[in-house]
């Protein structure tokens, strides 16, 4: 058993190169940007109301904000609204509309900054209330990464994660005649995908890691590159015939093998599939174990915890040990049986 | 295979870019010869009035076998108060209101969606996905369907009305990985069969003439700003942007905003507004131009990025729009900014850097080269949309 993965070809390997040159080349340029920004700003060439009126313009028009790491953003947008002017403008396209919107502006301006003082005051004490509640999530994020557990990396050996692997078959007899989708999670170039379609199951792949689907892709494939757990939740409910995990669960810790086990079973249709291939425990902790086994936070579960496991969420479990016992498949079959095989969709 | 596609305008005179990327994609379409490929639109030209301005009927435009129906009803000025009230509070929106928003941004075309429903085409391709024709025609049709949404980050979208359509579609189509983490942030339809596949470039149709020529620039050298004048695009914004540069850096450089206006842009020695330009005068315009800027926040692939890089020009774009900064960031051919200041900056690295010039342009055109030219484009979607018509009008898990 060897672990990593291949080295890739001398062409592709240039191609990746030079694409991490341009990458760094452009990091660079903005790094000198961000410097030049910085330098100018304290410097305080422009005054403070000019620039906050031109980045209130850039923000009037800004996306809604999602769940990306935009809440800098949208507090520029508070705070560059938080002003309210009292001078209202008093040009005109009428001959004597100025001087008459002039004269109106004049006679109530005391009025009117009395009003939009108090409620510039409001909404200035409202947004600064906010921007330190975000300094104060910025510096428990800060402080968390610092002691984060690292996302599980993708397990992949030459022998257990191609076409010629022993589990590949019984996998394929599991979801023959299964009708909804089937998705293979760490799809890799699309290998398994590919032998799932050829077997008459409508199937697409998952691929967290960057750069390994682009010719896959290329030849027609539903191969996307996304987060395993991003993509898990962006699933409707019921949504999938089968989901395929290989390489997936086996550095994972107890909470993130927790939420991805959940997720597959919320999203597969009764009936549906879960199938798992797993490095095992003895294979972990051999010589030939990939170097993530020493890197990653998890390990690899015994084949009977899975039974119980997934036992537990109503599913009817097989699990099938590989020729060596350095790997292993788990058919999970939800609620019904491995009877009722076949009836979603 | 017979493919419609369904947009709420279609012509070369619509510079709305969902509709023109429908056009183009169905005309590359039309090319592959076992494709029989139709459009169903309106006769309306003008989006905020659908107003009908072309004769109703069938005619065939590049290959494409096109149905124009007329518009029943002209924009109701009620839109604009619910659209502004809903706009304010999206994700508290119901589905009633959403709705009544639905049925008044319209275009209100009853014949075209009949249409899809008594069609015999083996696919139906709508686009985008904030009009009536696409969420009643996605409902109505008896056939597969696929959603090109072209969603932006933008009020709409969070309508639950909107989340009928993208529910209720069999296959989708985004032009960006940056659109499709949007979409799914919002729906659950990450299962549903996808592609991410952009728009292609065609090869440039020069007019041979000197874009400072065509802008009254003698030697001066010019930013350009490519699309819709609008405010919506940003355009007010680098405007101002740039008056107030050029009161800061007095110098030769030059703005030209290029496109149909719909923004009030005030008269400035340093800033060219040309209108709507023909297709060989924009790339004159580009291929002399020292950068390309895209203001815009709300863009879901911008095409005249696209164009810019085959001109191997570098380009400059809004830090907010994850579409167009995801391009500069995967193609390293162009910078980003997030307020006044650093488009400064930029504005004055690409003035006094034509090495940095050069490079963003080369990366750019390499990354057109390799992921957006006709006809590998059409080719792949072809492919999907056979594999989404072997599949079917799927029936509920």
């Amino acid at each position: 058993m060897s672990g990593g993965v291949p080295d890739p070809a001398p062409e592709a390997r240039a191609g990746a190169d030079e694409i991490a040159e341009r990458h760094d080349y452009l990091a660079r340029v903005l790094d000198e940007i961000d410097e030049e920004v910085v330098r100018r700003r304290s410097s305080g060439d422009l005054p403070p109301r000019v620039e906050r009126e031109l980045d209130a313009m850039f923000l009037r028009y800004s996306p809604m904000g999602g769940d990306d790491g935009t809440l800098d953003e949208v507090l520029d947008l508070v705070e560059s609204s938080s002003f309210i002017d009292p001078v209202v403008p008093i040009s005109s396209s009428r001959a004597g509309g100025g001087l008459a919107k002039r004269t109106i502006r004049q006679g109530s301006l005391w009025y009117m900054g009395w009003v939009t003082h108090q409620v510039s005051q409001f909404a200035s004490a409202t947004s600064r209330a906010l921007r330190v509640l975000d300094d104060r999530v910025q510096a428990l994020r800060t402080e968390l990464d610092a002691q984060r557990v690292p996302t599980a990396p993708v397990i992949e050996t030459p022998w257990a994660h191609g076409p010629g692997a022993w589990w590949v078959d019984p996998a394929l007899e599991s979801l023959a005649g299964q009708a909804g989708r089937v998705l293979h999670v760490a799809a890799g170039d699309g290998w398994l995908v590919q032998r799932l379609c050829a077997a008459g199951l409508d199937a697409y792949g998952v691929e967290p890691r960057a750069d390994r689907i682009d010719r896959a892709a290329l030849e027609g494939l539903d191969l996307r590159e996304e987060p395993v757990l991003g993509h898990l939740r962006a699933i409707a409910p019921r949504g999938l015939g089968g989901v395929v995990l290989s390489g997936v669960v086996d550095a994972m810790t107890a909470a993130e093998r927790g939420v991805v086990v959940d997720l597959a079973a919320q999203k597969v249709a009764p009936f549906g599939h879960v199938i798992i291939h797993s490095l095992s425990p003895k294979a972990w902790v051999s010589d030939e174990a990939p170097v993530e086994a020493d890197l990653a936070s998890g390990k690899p579960l015994r084949p009977r915890t899975w039974a119980v496991v997934l036992g537990r969420l109503d599913f009817d479990v097989e699990v099938i040990e590989g020729p060596t016992s350095d790997d292993y498949l788990v058919v999970a079959v939800s609620g019904g049986g491995r009877e009722g095989r076949g009836a979603a969709g | 295979m017979k493919v419609v596609f369904v947009t709420p305008r279609y012509g070369p005179e619509v510079m709305g870019g969902a509709e023109s990327a429908s056009r183009l994609l169905a005309e590359h379409l039309a090319l592959e010869a076992r494709f029989e490929v139709a459009a169903y639109s309106t006769c309306a030209l003008d989006h905020l009035t659908w107003e009908n301005e072309l004769p109703a009927g069938d005619s065939v435009m590049n290959g494409v076998a096109l149905t124009r129906f007329e518009v029943a009803a002209k924009r109701e000025l009620s839109f604009f108060t619910l659209d502004e009230r809903l706009r304010r509070a999206p994700r508290h929106v119901s589905f009633a209101q959403s709705q009544r928003w639905l049925e008044l941004n319209g275009p209100d075309v009853p014949g075209l969606v009949a249409a899809v429903k008594e069609g015999d085409a083996d696919v139906a391709v709508f686009s985008p996905y904030l009009f009536w024709p696409t969420v009643a025609g996605i409902r109505a049709a008896p056939m597969p369907t696929v959603l090109h949404p072209a969603a932006h980050d933008e009020p709409a979208l969070y309508f639950p009305v909107i989340g009928d359509a993208f529910v209720a579609t069999d296959a989708l189509c985004y032009y960006t990985a940056a659109e499709r983490r949007l979409v799914q942030r919002r729906y659950p339809v990450a299962q549903k069969p996808q592609i991410v596949l952009g728009i292609g470039v065609g090869d440039p149709v020069e007019g041979g003439r000197a874009g400072r020529d065509l802008l009254g620039l003698d030697d001066r050298p010019y930013l350009v700003s490519l699309g819709r004048v609008d405010d919506h695009k940003g355009s007010a914004m680098l405007d101002a942007f740039f008056r107030r540069y050029k009161e800061r850096r007095p110098g030769p450089l030059a703005l030209a905003l290029v496109g149909p206006v719909s923004s009030t842009i005030e008269p400035h020695p340093d800033v060219v507004v040309t209108g709507a330009v023909d297709e060989p005068t924009k790339w004159d315009l580009l291929r002399d131009a020292m950068a390309a800027v895209s203001p815009s926040a709300l863009e879901s692939f911008s095409i005249v990025i696209m164009e810019a890089w085959e001109q191997a020009l570098p380009v400059v774009v809004n830090a907010l729009c994850e579409p167009t900064r995801e391009h500069c960031a995967r193609s390293g051919g162009g910078l980003w900014f997030g307020s006044y200041r650093q488009f400064e900056v930029i504005v004055d690295r690409l003035c006094a850097d034509a090495n940095l010039r050069r490079r963003l342009g080369a990366n750019g055109k390499a990354y057109v080269q390799e992921h957006y030219r006709w006809p590998a484009l059409a080719a792949r979607y072809a492919l999907f949309l056979e594999s989404v018509v072997e599949r079917g009008r799927a029936a509920a898990i």
